[in-house]
């Protein structure tokens, strides 16, 4: 936790080889990608929703969970990646942050990331608040996205692979 | 180059014809009527049929395989076994490449049975010696394109629409041409032998946001409500009703709407290059068409 409030958060594995090429829809793919695991680890119930602006994350397609800004496609020749910024919804006590789907190819190693960077989450213990009253997002909303995030790391690579 | 088309009378078939006839000699493969066309050898048959095929790709270099039995009660048995002796066929017979147009989204894991058959179909084609080139496509903008006709249908018969949630999903229509352009690219191609590619229009869209483009085209203004509760079969009944597509077609289809159809990659751009038609343009096309 930030001394702004905000949170951040990285997930990280090694994959065998870029899972995606280095193009605008190699980088749309990782972005694309994540959602698809988020509503696949919520069993549907979370449901991503794509505008030309952005998208949203919503509860089985009404209530807005989260809703992101248009995806910021970059791709060089070492890192593909997609970041949406975080614009409201209702786990977000205020717009800003960011989420952001990367593959890094150094060396002999490909990096797939996940960061998440100054998102302040309502469910989240306020500064100096007692502990159990993030106790919602400590217990469910985190794990849940630690289970997106492997899931969406097991799509790649099974894509990657096919 | 021989070349042999079955399919030759679908939507496709019909816009790729002309774009081989110049360069190659010709067969085309229909099951059904078709009209007579100079530089194109017709032949009536069925890919479901050993001597069919054996008889359309007897000498051929090239075989495009278009072929799809949507609609029908059993497709995806059907595009199988299709598959299945066009790919045997051709091994004996010799030919060096088959072309196969199949569908993006088809490897995600909850495809829809109609996209499950596209990479079945895929796969059945690759089983043999012949090494295949697949495209992979979305939304098909063009005359006949029934996904395209029911969007257009929609947008021209109601003012209002309450539609389910995917309309939210994102796609990657191409055009017509841009499609057979590619189709014809690769055409003896080396290095598209036993390769697989994304075929990808140059804009990515939602639904929603496509039927607001074509509404804009037609000059047309419906409002548009996304509810959660709608299920593909009762969509596919609606649009039974609604528009000239039938229910067969109609939930195949639409069960394929709920997964992102996304290009992944850009090889293809590379391979056989050229500016790509923009949605507003290709759906002018269509109209007119």
């Amino acid at each position: 936790m930030l001394a702004s409030g905000g949170f951040e958060s990285t997930q990280r594995v090694i994959a065998s080889g870029p899972v995606v090429e280095s193009s605008e829809s190699g980088a749309r793919g990782l972005g694309i990608a994540y959602w698809q695991a988020a509503s696949q680890v919520t069993r549907g119930s979370v449901r991503a929703g794509w505008t030309d602006d952005g998208g949203r994350l919503t509860l089985l397609g009404g209530a807005s969970l989260l809703s992101f800004g248009a995806p910021e496609l970059a791709f060089s020749g070492e890192i593909v990646s997609c970041r949406y910024a975080i614009q409201g919804g209702l786990l977000a006590l205020r717009a800003g942050g960011s989420v952001t789907l990367a593959q890094r190819h150094a060396d002999e190693e490909v990096e797939l990331r996940v960061t998440v960077e100054e998102y302040v989450p309502r469910l989240a213990a306020r500064l100096r608040a007692p502990g159990w009253t993030g106790a919602l997002y400590a217990k469910a909303q985190s794990p849940l996205h630690a289970a997106v995030s492997r899931r969406y790391f097991e799509l790649l690579a099974s894509r990657a692979s096919a | 180059m021989k070349v042999t088309v079955f399919g030759a009378t679908g939507v496709v078939g019909r816009a790729l014809l002309p774009l081989l006839t110049s360069d190659h000699e010709l067969v085309a493969v229909s099951r059904s009527d078709h009209v007579r066309e100079e530089g194109v050898r017709w032949l009536e048959g069925d890919a479901g049929s050993a001597a069919d095929v054996a008889r359309a790709v007897d000498g051929a270099d090239v075989v495009y395989y278009l072929v799809h039995s949507l609609g029908r009660r059993d497709f995806e048995r059907q595009d199988r076994v299709a598959a299945e002796n066009v790919a045997a066929v051709c091994e004996d017979a010799r030919v060096k490449q088959i072309v196969y147009l199949g569908g993006l989204g088809d490897d995600e894991p909850a495809a829809s049975p109609h996209l499950r058959s596209r990479r079945e179909t895929g796969q059945r084609l690759s089983a043999g010696a012949v090494p295949v080139t697949t495209l992979r496509a979305a939304m098909i903008v063009g005359k006949g394109s029934a996904a395209f006709e029911t969007i257009v249908a929609l947008v021209d018969r109601l003012p209002a629409m309450i539609t389910p949630s995917w309309v939210s999903t994102p796609t990657q229509p191409i055009g017509l041409n841009d499609v057979c352009r590619y189709l014809a690219g690769v055409c003896g191609l080396q290095p598209a032998f036993g390769e697989s590619f994304d075929a990808g229009g140059p804009e990515v869209m939602t639904y929603r946001r496509m039927m607001e483009r074509i509404a804009v085209l037609r000059g047309r203004r419906p409002w548009i409500v996304e509810v959660p509760v709608l299920t593909p079969r009762l969509s596919s009944l609606w649009l039974h009703l609604v528009t000239p597509v039938g229910a067969s077609v109609a939930r195949p289809l639409i069960e394929g709407l709920k997964s992102p159809t996304i290009a992944r990659e850009e090889r293809l751009r590379t391979l056989v290059p050229f500016e790509p038609t923009s949605f507003d343009v290709a759906a002018r096309s269509a109209f007119e068409g």
